[in-house]
């Protein structure tokens, strides 16, 4: 019940925002820049499909944006030096599944808490790019632009994967037995053990997974310019749990579904955008946005408080 | 108070209790040592007193925003809006100084009072709406910095500050960096507060079992609250002693040092989890970060070298008792059947 | 004679020094509801244990059909078709009824495709089986703890179990659901189930059991039919003959009320109107059965839960106690029935522990003093005989006895007027046990008012120099310190009420 008004909460903010971009600024709906928007904000969504099941299963990521760069560099190289784009989709998949079982090893199998474990793989995979690069971006050779296609047509079939993997992986968090295991260690870790799921395996693979779709966002992201900067990514951890957030992805894990968290995303990419066309200057967004999460977790909080004081559910009377 | 769930005991996370904390210290010490001695030998110009200086002078924001981070962690929370808070309350300090002509003192205190009020803000959202650290802390983390790019509209900087405030950041004073007394200063209160005042006894004890803290009539959400509102006013303190040694108020002030501070926490042996931990522990994991990036440049390494080796070492710090506890139970498992 | 379903023959398993069960023997029969009783710490949940394979016996055998069950753990026995509804049911709060059932009992299958309409109809057909009314599609979280032990026993039904154990299942059910409840056992009986029932609820066992076992001090006193047996024998098999050994003399008590309750009601945990009063040196024991109220009362009066209505007057004087902390400041003190959550805190020290609660009354400055510390702590350990005598040492490390000694220790040294016990020897081995009981009788000596809630009759009886009878929320009767146990008992099942 609480889900099902979460998301109609979201969709109605960004319905708002929307209509009054709409009333205001009617030019923010030219299809170009709507399209160009769409295709910027794209790499995020898929991240963030993969951060809201992370967060899902009560754990977190936040060495995302790092893992990104990483992918982003090694797919522009690649690129760069002219392997088939089916070999760079198969080799930034598999760099991002590696880096993300880094992270699920350490969190399964030693048992390590998720968010130092990916605070210490944020920094080092950082700081160990930026040493390798030295602030050096990648040039793309023009021809990998768009994957080749036109401009447009490139725009709308990164829109494409997008919103493909959104559904795919939201059918398959809805209607696969494993998509609803995820839910149920989130949930209830014990009583998921009694029922038989492997807490530690299905949370080394949501890692992974994140992993893997941080590959597919970075290649996504790449073909969009023709140079790689080995600074992308920052802010995206941010971007992803904030959009989950907001979404309705509760951060005690077992809520939630990635619609929301798709429709969460909107909203926060839609406020930069909005800003420009009712002439609010754009450093305004950050802090909008920081306004948006508390008021999203504030309305997460308030069922919450009514179960107070003690720790035992209210029909339950010991002794 | 509700701990959420990335920084809860999870039944999928074992948090290493009781006598690892009490060997982490010394350990980490001789790591400090070994750094200090190697760096010194393989380092020209890293021993001399100079170079402490410059250390000392750039590790103490750092400093300051871990001993602010330690009670907050130690308690059971997590506070990731420090370093937003200390670039919102520079350029606070700097529009109260330039653009309100109150005097540098009273620009002073208002960027302690504004650091305070951040801290508050947090406080009454975590403790009297019960809603997650992780989450609040990380809207507000967005929402201070978006504050302060708005007020300078992302270009505008404060500079032109008197000399005599530039000394606090510059300066001398007893014979060191004038920030050191005031640092080892907040320190000492730290460190008191933590572990010789009640107030310290009872943010652990919150920190292990905030239920079994309540039972026992400890004043959980108000002592939880007084970690937050202390951390905001430290990050206030912070931002003035930055803004000094720079000689210049920015927007993007103290950007990723609410992560180091994380850093310096849990490599001193505080438990992410809450209720182990030392202050000392914090500043010896301080000291750690700081002279291994003085002293890889001293080596000829790249900056990025001390990242790398920052993050290892937090999974080291992380890793090892897991590892041990888990080699101690497979001797155990492989004693057992033959006894 | 049908060959029985569950056969367990001579099990005996210890704790450490307690002795749990003694060569327990015991049968269940297909067809049949078999009612096991006994007091809290006679060892009916070590033998649910041992029959669920959470706990392996020291000694003796497990039989199911027949066939000799070696190693038993829960996920075999669930295979087997062995299903244990607890009290604390193991659901999914933010996934639907449907999906909970579904996750117990279908195979892990990672790759399978969910049906959620499927899934609905098959939650439906079960709780349509056991007769309630809620939609399939309803969030665990909102249910009550009550409608949620239904949706467990749902689950039992639906893994087709052929021996089903239900543990106190009716302890916070309405009369509406007690119904449903019985229905559904019965019908399992009679698809050829065995049910296994524990409980303290004799009607119910009457109703429902064809066969009654009675355990004592992790002994089996008994197996009758229940149509042989009257409600006061099984009462006194239950309860035994010990009591004399243990009673002190009567003593005079001076009518100085130190804590009096006047009214008292907490609607959100289901006490209503209850009025009693504990005098200098008394000791007011609180008898009632397991969901009678007794832990809820203490809370209210602790100020962990706030009372809506009455009076709590401490000393003569009115207080308002809103918080734990106002309680202690009026010199109330509380060991909790939750021993390792609430009542010490395992990672600190035996030191750290006792001083907890006293910290603000002797270090008003807000000043630590180790020797300070040292110094309250030693005397509680030595006063208390708390093993080891280290001051150093982590709660973790000691044995339950000990661990509720620090308990106790951290509340004796709040010097309060009124001590509240909450089962203060569950858990804990004979030797601690008497020695906790010595310490309880001191500290009635020296002026203080306890109020000891417990579900150890003998106990109760022995210690008590009056007896409150709580059931279904609300005091029911006050007896008198020597009081027949039967009479206690009878008030708690709700057969007499004795005017206050």
């Amino acid at each position: 019940m609480r889900t099902v008004s979460r998301e109609g909460s979201v969709a109605a903010a960004l319905a708002v925002v929307l209509l009054g971009l709409a009333g205001f600024a009617p030019s923010f709906y030219q299809p170009m820049p709507l399209l160009s928007l769409a295709a910027r904000e794209a790499p995020a969504l898929v991240v963030t499909c993969g951060m809201a099941l992370i967060i899902v299963s009560r754990q977190i990521d936040i060495s995302v944006g790092s893992q990104f760069a990483v992918c982003s560099v090694c797919t522009g190289l690649l690129l760069a030096a002219h392997y088939p784009p089916a070999l760079v989709l198969v080799a930034c998949l598999l760099v991002g599944a590696l880096l993300g079982g880094l992270n699920g090893a350490l969190v399964a199998g030693l048992q390590l808490p998720s968010i130092v474990v990916t605070l210490a793989t944020m920094v080092s995979l950082r700081e160990a790019l930026r040493w390798q690069r030295q602030g050096q971006f990648v040039n793309l050779p023009p021809t990998v632009q768009w994957f080749g296609l036109s401009q447009t047509h490139g725009q709308i079939l990164i829109v494409s994967v997008a919103v493909l993997i959104l559904t795919v992986l939201a059918w398959a968090a809805k209607y696969l037995a494993a998509g609803r295991y995820v839910y149920a260690i989130g949930s209830n870790l014990e009583a998921a053990r009694l029922a038989g799921v492997p807490p530690r395996a299905l949370t080394f693979a949501v890692f992974v997974l994140l992993g893997a779709l941080n590959g597919i966002a970075a290649l996504l992201n790449s073909v969009q310019s023709l140079q790689v900067d080995p600074k992308s990514g920052t802010g995206l951890e941010l971007k992803a749990i904030a959009a989950a957030v907001v979404g309705g992805i509760a951060i005690n894990g077992g809520r939630g579904n990635l619609w929301g968290a798709a429709l969460g995303l909107g909203l926060l990419a839609c406020i930069s955008p909005a800003l420009v066309f009712v002439h609010l200057e754009p450093y305004w967004e950050r802090a909008i946005q920081g306004l948006i999460i508390l008021l999203a977790v504030m309305a997460d909080g308030l069922p919450v408080r009514r179960r107070r004081l003690g720790d035992r559910p209210r029909a339950q009377v010991q002794s | 108070m509700k701990k959420d769930a990335i920084t809860t005991a999870s039944a999928l996370s074992a948090a290493p209790r009781g006598l690892a904390w009490m060997r982490h210290e010394p350990g980490l010490f001789l790591l400090l040592l070994l750094e200090w001695l190697y760096f010194d030998f393989a380092g020209p110009g890293f021993g001399t007193l100079d170079n402490t200086f410059d250390l000392l002078r750039h590790s103490v924001e750092i400093g300051l925003l871990s001993l602010a981070m330690t009670p907050v962690i130690l308690a059971g929370g997590i506070d990731l809006s420090v370093g937003s808070l200390l670039g919102l309350c520079a350029i606070l300090f700097g529009k109260l100084w330039r653009d309100a002509h109150l005097g540098i003192w009273l620009a002073g205190i208002g960027a302690l009072a504004f650091g305070t009020f951040g801290g508050l803000i947090n406080a009454t959202l975590i403790t009297r709406l019960r809603l997650p650290p992780l989450i609040v802390t990380l809207a507000t983390f967005s929402l201070f910095r978006g504050l302060a790019e708005a007020i300078t509209r992302g270009v505008d900087t404060f500079t032109a500050f008197p000399e005599s405030f530039l000394r606090l950041g510059q300066g001398q004073a007893l014979g060191l960096p004038t920030q050191v007394p005031l640092f080892l200063t907040v320190a000492l209160l730290v460190w008191l507060m933590v572990h010789r005042t009640v107030l310290g006894r009872s943010w652990r004890a919150i920190g292990f079992a905030p239920e079994g803290a309540r039972y026992a009539g400890v004043p959980v959400e108000n002592r939880t609250a007084l970690t937050y509102i202390l951390a905001g006013a430290i990050s206030g303190l912070a931002a003035i002693i930055y803004t000094s040694r720079l000689g210049q108020a920015r927007a993007d002030a103290g950007t990723g040092y609410e992560l180091l501070a994380i850093t310096a926490v849990v490599l001193g042996g505080t438990s992410i989890f809450g209720g182990t931990g030392s202050v000392h522990g914090t500043l010896l994991g301080v000291a750690a970060i700081a002279v291994l990036n003085n002293g890889l440049v001293h080596v000829r390494q790249p900056r990025e070298a001390a990242g790398v080796l920052t993050g290892l070492m937090l999974l080291l710090a992380l890793s090892i008792p897991r590892l041990a506890a888990l080699a101690r139970r497979l001797i155990e498992r492989l004693r057992g059947p033959i006894l | 004679m049908p060959a029985p379903l569950l056969r367990l023959t001579r099990i005996s398993k210890s704790f450490g020094a307690i002795r749990a069960l003694r060569e327990v023997s015991f049968e269940l029969l297909p067809g049949e509801v078999h009612a096991l009783v006994g007091e809290n710490g006679a060892g009916k949940s070590t033998l649910v244990q041992v029959m669920t394979g959470a706990q392996q016996p020291d000694s003796g055998s497990v039989e199911l059909d027949g066939a000799t069950l070696t190693y038993l753990t829960p996920r075999r026995a669930r295979h087997l078709g062995i299903a244990c509804v607890y009290q604390h049911p193991a659901l999914f709060p933010d996934l639907s009824i449907a999906e909970s059932i579904e996750l117990r009992l279908e195979p892990i299958a990672p790759f399978r495709r969910v049906h959620w309409q499927g899934q609905r109809e098959r939650a439906r057909r079960l709780l349509k089986q056991i007769g309630i009314d809620i939609a399939p599609g309803t969030l665990v979280r909102d249910l009550s703890m009550p409608q949620q032990q239904l949706v467990e026993i749902a689950c039992a039904l639906g893994a087709d179990a052929r021996v089903i154990l239900l543990d106190e299942p009716t302890a916070s059910l309405t009369q509406r659901e007690e119904h449903l409840l019985f229905a559904v056992v019965r019908r399992l009986r009679d698809h050829g189930a065995g049910v296994i029932y524990v409980s303290h609820r004799l009607a119910e066992i009457f109703a429902l059991a064809n066969r009654v076992t009675v355990l004592r001090d992790g002994t089996r006193i008994c197996t009758c039919n229940t149509d042989k047996l009257s409600e006061a024998k099984l009462i006194q098999l239950m309860v035994g003959r010990e009591l004399s050994a243990q009673t002190s003399a009567p003593r005079p008590i001076p009518d100085h009320p130190l804590l009096s309750v006047r009214g008292l009601g907490c609607a959100a945990c289901g006490i209503a109107d209850i009025t009693l009063e504990v005098r200098r040196g008394e000791i007011f024991g609180l008898a009632g059965l397991i969901g009678a109220g007794r832990t809820e009362l203490a809370r209210t009066l602790f100020g962990l839960t706030p009372a809506d209505s009455g009076e709590i007057a401490l000393n003569g004087q009115p207080a308002s106690v809103d918080s734990p902390q106002t309680a202690v400041r009026h010199g109330l003190a509380y060991v909790p029935e939750d021993r390792l959550r609430h009542g010490v805190i395992a990672e600190l020290s035996i030191e750290q522990n006792i001083s907890l609660a006293s910290l603000s009354r002797i270090f008003p400055n807000g000043w630590l003093h180790s020797e300070a510390e040292r110094a309250l702590a030693l005397e509680q350990v030595q006063d208390l005989d708390v093993r080891p005598a280290a001051a150093d040492a982590l709660v973790s490390s000691l044995s339950g006895g000990n661990q509720q000694k620090v308990a106790l220790g951290r509340w004796l040294a709040t010097e309060p007027k009124v001590l509240i016990l909450d089962e203060p020897t569950q858990g804990v081995d004979v030797g601690a046990k008497s020695e906790l009981h010595k310490i309880i009788r001191a500290l009635a000596e020296r002026g203080l008012g306890v109020l000891l809630i417990s579900s150890d009759l003998p106990e109760l009886l022995a210690l008590s120099d009056r007896i409150g009878v709580m059931r279904a929320g609300r005091l029911v009767a006050t007896l008198p310190g020597r009081s027949n146990p039967h009479e206690v008992m009878a008030a708690a099942f709700g057969q007499t009420v004795v005017e206050p």
